[in-house]
Parts: C-alpha cells; structure tokens; sequence
C-alpha cells in the first residue's frame, strides 16, 4: 500500500497520531503537499460520508475522521500556501442560526466542506443575520451555508436572507441550508440557493455550485 | 358526501369533497406529529380502494415504491371520493397514578389534571377520604397541530394559533372533568378545586400566555408563576366560583409535572441525594436534596415511544414490549399474546441491551459483521438506522444527567426515580445496559405518574398555600443545557455504548 493510500485508510478509521505520522512520512518521502488532496483526503472525507450516509457510521466516527483528517491538512496548509494552483475552491460563512444552540451538524457539514477544500469561516451558535452580512463583507465569501435543528430558529433562515438582500449582498453569495426540520421546499420558498439533506449533500451542492462560480 | 372506510378498527367516516383527511382521523385518534406539515412520516396511511392526489410534500417523504403501493401522508390529502384506508398508527396507553399517599382530609371533592402534551390524565378524588372516585383519559386534541413542544409553539406563534390551542385544552379538560363526574355520579357543586400540572408550553397554552420566547434559545417562560382560574371563565360546566389552579414552572421547558414530581417524590426533604428522570420526548432530570436542587430539560426525540423507529409503535397489542437472551437467541414477549406487528421503546431498550450482550451490536451503535437489519420476531426487524435514533434519545438524557451530576461535583444520587409511562414500563437492567443511568436495578425506582400524584398532593395543601409553592420552587434552580459549553463534547461521548455489561448485572443474575 503507498503511503497515500495508507493515510487515507487512518482518516477513514480516525486514527489523528498515525494521520500526522504518515503525512510527514510522505513529505520526506518526496510527495508535494498539494498532492495530498486528491490522493488521500478528499477521497478519505467522501468515503466517510458515503459511510455515514450508509448509517454506518455515526456522529462520534465522523467527527473522529475529521479530526484525522485535520492532523494531516495542520501541516499541509502553510506548505501550500501561496501556491495559485491550491486556491480554496470557495469561502463558506457558516453557522447555526439565530436562537438556535444546536452544534453538531453543523460543525460535520464545515469539517467535510473543509476537507474538500473550501475555506471555512465558522460564526458558531446563534447567530444573528446581522453578524452573518458582516462576515460575508469581510471575508469576501462565496458561500453562507446556515443550519437550524429547530421548527421555529429556521424561520430565522429567511431573516438572514433578506439580511444580505438589503446588504446588497445576496447577488454575491450563495446561499445553502440545511438542519433537521428543513426541507427542499422550505429552502425554495425563502430563495435559498439549495438545500442539502445531509453532510455529503451538502458538500456535493457546494461542488457543483462552485463550478459555475 | 363520501364514504370513507377505515382499517383496521372499520369505522365507516363521512365527508365532503375537499375536507382535509386530517381532520377527519384526528378524531379517530390518528396523530400529526409534525403539525401536518408534511415533514414527517408519522401519519402515513395506505390506501386500499379509490384515489388520492400526491402532492410535492409526499414526493419528497416517500419513496416511488410506497407511492405506488398506495403510501400517502394523510395531513397532506383531500377527500375527494370514497375511500377505504389502512391507519398505520396505534391506540395510546396512558399511565394514571394509583399511589397510596399521604393526606390531611377536607370537605368535598377535587379532581387533579396531568396536562402532557401527548396524553392527558384527570382524577377525581374524595378530598375527605382521598380516594379515587373516577379517572379519564385521553389524547391531548392538540395533538393534530404537533406532537411534540416545538411544533406546538410553531402553531401558537401563528395567527390565531395560541387562542385555538388554548380553546382546545380548555374544552377538553372541561368536557375530562364533566365526564368525571356523571362517571362517578356526584354534582358539580361537590367540586371544591381543581388542580393542573403539566410542562411550561402546556402550563402557557392553557393560560393563554405568549409562547415566542419558548421558541429559541434561551426557552425562557414569559410568566411561570401559578395561575389562577374561576370555572365561569373557563365556560366548565361546574359552580362559577369553583379554582381552577395551574401549578407553576421550575425555569425553561421544566413546568408544575416536575414540581409535581418533587412533591411527590419529596426529593426537597431528603437529606441524602436522589435523582429523578422523566423519560418522554422532551426528558427531565432532577438531581437534589433539602439543600439545593437542580432540574434541566433535553430533547431526547420520540424514540421512547416507539416513534421515528422503522417498525415502532406504541406499547399496545401487536409491539414487542420485552426482549430477553435465552440460549445465545432472543425471546420477544408480544403485547396482547399475538403476533409482533411492531416494537415499542421498552421492547427497543431490551432489543439493543441483547444485541450488546449477543455481539450483534457493537458499543460503536454499529451491527457487527457487515449485518445491515436484525430480525426479533418475524416480521419485525431493527435496522442501523433505528439504532442511531436510539442513541439520540439515549445521549439526550445520559448528557443531562452527567452534566447535572457535574454540577453537583460529581455527587451519585442513592436513588433514581424514574417517572412517566416508558420509565414505568423499560426494563432497569436493559436501560443500565444501554447507559441511560449506570445504576444497579435496585437503586431505581419506577414511580409511576409523579405528575399525577403530586397534582393530587397539591388538592390537600393547607389553605395557607395558594400552590405557588415558593419554598420549594426558590430552592430549584434551573440548568440551561445547552448554552453548557461541554454539552456537546458529553453529548458525543455518550452516544456510544460500554462494551460491557456492568457486574452487578452478573451478581444478581446468581
């Protein structure tokens, strides 16, 4: 097996130590770090998520396949730096919505977007349709990707919209949702971008959305 | 008018072109979960004879198959000829409160209200004697616009949405206590008072209080005190002057069932600690002594009444209540003696606990070997998925309880009572096994309808206290769980399972 397609097997099993060992092994072994992406993490994250699609993985082995994952990335991100060829593919401002405290998915949905190569600006918990319009002015972002686990925090989805509609910022992002109780529908009905019903949905959305960027 | 068949009861429905199936099943006792929003799949129906639209929602909630094969959603379909369907849904059961307790006695009679938002219980009682002289239940009628809290104050929050969640309840506890009486044959100026418990959303429903700041974080109540009211305004069919008391809330989701739950438990006059779980959609935990008290509320899911589980139902004839380990296989034990139709959570709490000990499931949640669905008693069968929604449910309440304990400094209560229907009901070992609570079985104590019991204690306090029970309530303080900053690194921690069993198991198995 190459050292690549070990490092991939150690994300997919969560193992951070050995995750960050191989990395380094495969650096002196003379792969470039851009190389990494395609060859292990990306393909380790998909498969993550077809396994949690599966049911067969759950929350805790996800969220420990990403932090493997994220061992590897710590220490390729500064090495391609500056390279154009290893641009992020887009800026995504995340968070879960006003009034809402839920955390978890969200924080899958930004690992798994991260490790397939966007950049995440992650405003947390709660958060207003005021701090959203801020973050998107500043970072320049390409994407705003909001989740509500709540009937009544969604409604305040369609506040964040109108938020950056008056901002005059809605013809620059995209807008993605998501979260338990949000529906295609629901997404169209408050002029959405797209609805993902899951973490790989979501990351398959901000794809192809990001292609025609 | 069409004629509208429904299985497997027979009842025959009339009603016209363009009335919603929903609101003729409501009556029929059918629940809309979601509040009839199509975003659920709890009040599919399948159609045997004559045609239904789909519509978008359904496209989106079911499969091809189940279309073809007849699936709909019943919140989403008109009537618009005859139809004969097939009701995939269950007859509750609900738990009263049959509890010797303590009294001081008074003249006439009072009746005690267990407001949930699933199920109500009424009791009318001799207040001379204390006994029971008429019990009645039934689904709460709100339950066509929700099933659970939040899809109650959804409702609440939309135009005229509180006043007809409002009318709702208070019609139907009126019409519960009318019953009550011509059931027990006693006049209504016998009636002396009458007392309310429920959650902090039942508690602001019924009085009619706004619910927008139930809504988000942080779920505080607008008003939490007791309130109080006269039967002539609530239009009950008893002596105009008759008190109509709702018991206050202890602080967010936690309402008067819990403060119920402490009177009757009497957890505020311990001297050693003692823990009390009520195990529903919404769990509430209690940790405390005489000292201090502390109450915290979590959002396990339905998954404990056999809900969002492929083949769950409620325990009624047909479910799987209890499964046990006999010679390396499982043995289902079948409500009503008759073949399994489906599962309920104690029969689901039992079914993992014995997939644990068999290997079949590994402490991950994950069946073990490549094994995609686990079949207990033909035809009903447990899937991957419906083991993740068990682990839901159980790290909602196992998180509480941990970050309760933590707060006490890492103090073990001596006792854990559990309330509600499912705590009555679930096995203790099963429930230890799956890490609900990690105690051996005799140091928990099922206590039936806490609720109810202590809405009856309150009938027969002195007339010096009004039920605001400020001594109490000061000492109870109120966690917020999830503005807890490691809530969600516990919540993660338990979903998992231990790998084994705990060893008392084992020494009372000898």
């Amino acid at each position: 097996m190459s050292t690549l397609e070990e490092l991939k097997e150690v994300i997919i099993n969560g193992d951070a130590p050995a995750a960050k060992r191989l990395t380094e092994k495969g650096l002196s072994e003379g792969l470039k770090a851009a190389e990494f992406f395609p060859g292990a993490i990306i393909p380790a994250m998909d498969e993550v998520g077809r396994r949690m699609r599966e049911c067969e993985f759950f929350i805790p082995e996800v969220l420990i396949a990403a932090r493997a994952a994220r061992g590897a990335t710590d220490i390729l991100k500064p090495l391609v730096a500056g390279d154009p060829s290893q641009r992020p593919v887009g800026t995504v401002v995340c968070g879960s919505i006003k009034g809402d405290l839920h955390d978890i998915g969200k924080n899958i949905v930004a690992m798994m977007l991260e490790s397939a190569g966007f950049r995440i600006v992650d405003l947390g918990v709660d958060v207003s349709p005021e701090k959203i319009v801020e973050a998107v002015r500043r970072e320049q972002a390409d994407f705003v990707a909001l989740s509500a686990l709540l009937t009544t925090t969604m409604v305040n989805m369609k506040a964040a919209i109108e938020a950056l509609t008056s901002a005059g910022l809605r013809q620059k992002v995209r807008v993605l949702v998501g979260g338990a109780p949000v529906t295609e529908a629901w997404a169209r009905s408050i002029g959405a971008d797209g609805y993902g019903k899951d973490a790989v949905a979501a990351v398959e959305l901000a794809r192809q959305l990001a292609a025609h960027v | 008018m069409h004629r509208i068949i429904v299985k497997p009861t027979g009842v025959e429905l009339r009603a016209s072109s363009g009335t919603p199936l929903r609101d003729s099943l409501f009556e029929q006792g059918v629940e809309f979960p979601c509040g009839g929003q199509g975003r659920c799949r709890g009040c599919r129906i399948q159609v045997l004879e004559g045609e239904v639209q789909v519509n978008a929602a359904q496209r989106e909630r079911l499969s091809s198959d189940e279309l073809a094969g007849g699936w709909r959603l019943a919140c989403q379909c008109c009537v618009e000829g005859d139809l004969v369907i097939e009701l995939r849904q269950w007859d509750a059961a609900i738990l009263a409160d049959e509890t010797p307790f303590a009294f001081v006695p008074r003249a006439g009679l009072g009746v005690a209200v267990d407001v949930g938002t699933t199920t109500i219980v009424a009791q009318l009682l001799d207040l001379q004697n204390g006994q029971v002289l008429a019990v009645r239940t039934a689904l709460n009628s709100q339950g066509r616009h929700g099933a659970d809290v939040m899809s109650r104050i959804e409702f609440g929050l939309s135009p005229q949405g509180l006043e007809e969640l409002q009318n709702l309840i208070r019609r139907q506890v009126g019409a519960l206590v009318g019953q009550l009486l011509r059931a027990a044959r006693v006049p209504g100026p016998e009636i002396r008072d009458v007392v309310l418990v429920g959650n902090t959303v039942m508690h602001h429903l019924f009085s009619g209080i706004e619910v927008e700041l139930l809504s988000h974080f942080p779920f505080s109540p607008s008003r939490a005190g007791l309130e109080i009211f006269n039967a002539r305004e609530l239009d009950w069919d008893l002596p105009s002057e008759v008190p109509v008391r709702f018991l206050p809330c202890l602080g967010g989701f936690v309402g008067s069932d819990i403060l119920a739950g402490l009177l009757a438990t009497r957890i505020g006059e311990s001297g050693d600690l003692l823990g009390l779980i009520d195990l529903g959609t919404n769990g509430e935990i209690v940790l405390g002594n005489r000292e201090r008290i502390l109450c915290a509320s979590t959002a396990a899911g339905p998954a404990f009444e056999g809900a969002r589980i492929t083949m769950g139902m409620r325990a009624s004839a047909g479910a799987i209540s209890q499964v046990a380990v006999v010679d390396g296989g499982v043995q289902c034990h079948v409500l009503g003696n008759i073949q399994a139709t489906g599962i309920c959570g104690s029969g689901l709490v039992d079914a993992v606990a014995a997939g644990l000990d068999l290997g079949i499931i590994e402490p991950s949640g994950r069946f073990a070997k490549g094994r995609t669905e686990w079949t207990l008693s033909p035809p009903v069968t447990l899937n991957q998925a419906d083991i993740r929604e068990l682990q839901l449910a159980k790290a909602a309440i196992a998180s509480g309880f941990h970050l309760l304990r933590e707060r006490w400094g890492g103090a073990e209560p001596v006792r854990l009572y559990l309330a509600g229907a499912f705590g009555n009901y679930v096995s203790r070992s099963s429930a230890s096994r799956i890490g609900l609570f990690n105690y051996p079985p005799d140091q928990v104590h099922p206590a039936g309808n806490t609720a109810l019991l202590g809405a009856k204690l309150a009938l027969f306090r002195p007339d010096s206290e009004d039920g605001s029970c400020h001594h109490l309530r000061r000492r109870v303080e109120h966690v917020s769980l999830g503005a807890d900053p490691h809530f969600q690194d516990v919540f993660v921690q338990e979903l998992g399972f231990s790998k084994c069993a705990p060893t008392y198991q084992e020494e009372i198995a000898l």
